[in-house]
């Protein structure tokens, strides 16, 4: 057993709930060890002290009183919007012939362009913030989503999070490194090549294209190489002579990743 | 939802308060948590623990607050109080210091890493359940906790003693 085996086993060890074998293995090394003693000694002392610090307890009745507020509203606004949306419709229907509403809605037009030329433009009603705040929320729902996709244990969940990505208007910097990060870390070809096309949208960004031109030589897929070179190719146009030639001349690299740059440094006419 | 409540806003008082060290915020938060859960409802399968779908939503209304707010290192004048005006004899004393600067260390950490100690040693849960609300394995947890307890105990050592 390895000192570095301990660590994660410490508070089942201290718990005693390791199998006995296991418990066996722990008990003979310590015996041997004494940084590993004092490993242990110093987890449980952190564990009990932790145990002894206390937290504030809740104001419960006024907390249940705040929380049965909220759900007799949220119970209200749904009764109201049943009401809104099931009965007066039918209430309608009932007594509007179809002439009365032609009639009415051609009334309704003809005053509303009477009324237009009227009033004067007026600023952004109430209604149009509460509208872009609605939005804001939403965005920021959809980039909260989009990170937490990314770090998913489940490849398939990430290569969503960097779909996801691509849908967001305007994504924040937090979203745009992650991709950065995806693309330098994922231990999944599929998520890095998607991430290497969702980049793509902000190729313009001098982080970026060098986030990408460094994160080249720790691929080791040349399909994302090569879609990293295509990157670069796309983003840098003739700048990319200096990167490209590089990567052409690099022996390390991978044939078709070299041919690739090769082609490219044609392609921006050297 | 009564009943619900009556269950688990403690539990979740204690988690966003240890999260956020502010017992205003932690109160709000806990009723957000529980509109969520009203307005969510459909998103909760019967297959899954109602505790880890909770725990899901508890951090997702955390993550909203520290986006707002920031996650700034916040400890309550309360407990600077109690540590430097606690009565008594001096080891007392000194005990409620060493608890006030355990607590601050408990703050520096890494959002993720006290989120960790706080589900674990205050929650009670297990390395399972801990994986499930983060949506790791559970050996993912336990090296993931060890390191936690490591840096917690490196960040108590850098707290001043006079603080």
């Amino acid at each position: 057993m390895q000192c570095s085996d301990l660590g994660p086993e410490m508070l089942e060890y201290l718990a005693g709930t390791l199998p006995d074998d296991r418990l066996a293995e722990i008990r003979a090394h310590l015996a041997q060890c004494q940084a590993c003693r004092d490993e242990v000694d110093a987890t449980a002392e952190l564990w009990n002290e932790l145990g002894a610090a206390p937290a504030p307890r809740p104001e419960s009745a006024r907390m249940r009183a705040r929380f049965d507020a909220a759900l007799q509203g949220y119970i209200d606004g749904q009764a109201e919007s049943r009401v809104v949306s099931l009965a007066a419709p039918r209430h309608l229907a009932i007594r509007w012939q179809p002439w009365v509403q032609l009639s009415g809605a051609a009334a309704l037009l003809v005053i509303g362009i009477g009324l237009g030329r009227i009033v004067p433009a007026s600023p952004a009603p109430q209604g149009t913030s509460e509208i872009a705040l609605l939005r804001e929320e939403l965005r920021d729902t959809r980039q909260m989503v989009t990170l937490s996709l990314l770090q998913q244990q489940s490849a398939s969940e990430r290569l969503k999070g960097v779909t996801t990505s691509g849908q967001l208007e305007q994504p924040s910097a937090q979203v745009v490194s992650a991709l950065l990060d995806t693309l330098r870390h994922d231990p999944n070809v599929n998520v890095r090549l998607a991430s290497v096309d969702a980049l793509r949208r902000f190729n313009a960004r001098e982080a970026v294209r060098k986030g990408v031109v460094e994160a080249l030589p720790q691929q080791e897929s040349p399909l994302v190489q090569i879609a990293m070179v295509d990157f670069i190719l796309e983003a840098a146009g003739p700048d990319a002579r200096g990167v490209l030639q590089r990567l052409a001349e690099d022996m390390m690299l991978n044939q078709a990743v070299r041919a690739r740059a090769e082609l490219g440094l044609k392609q921006v006419g050297l | 939802m009564g009943v619900l409540f009556e269950r688990h806003h403690r539990p979740l008082f204690d988690f966003l308060y240890r999260m956020t060290g502010d017992r205003g915020a932690a109160e709000d938060l806990v009723q957000d948590v529980f509109v969520r859960m009203l307005r969510y409802r459909s998103t909760y399968r019967d297959e899954g623990k109602f505790e880890t779908w909770m725990f899901r939503i508890a951090r997702n209304v955390r993550t909203d607050h520290f986006r707002k707010h920031g996650a700034a290192v916040y400890v309550p004048e309360e407990d600077m109080d109690w540590a430097t005006d606690a009565p008594g004899p001096a080891h007392l004393l000194e005990r409620a210091r060493d608890m006030a600067r355990l607590k601050r260390a408990l703050q520096a950490l890494r959002e993720d890493r006290r989120e960790l100690i706080v589900m674990v040693r205050y929650q009670g849960m297990t390395h399972e359940q801990v994986g499930a609300v983060l949506g790791v394995d559970a050996g993912t947890v336990k090296v993931r906790f060890h390191r936690a307890l490591k840096e917690l105990r490196d960040a108590f050592t850098r707290v001043p003693e006079g603080d």
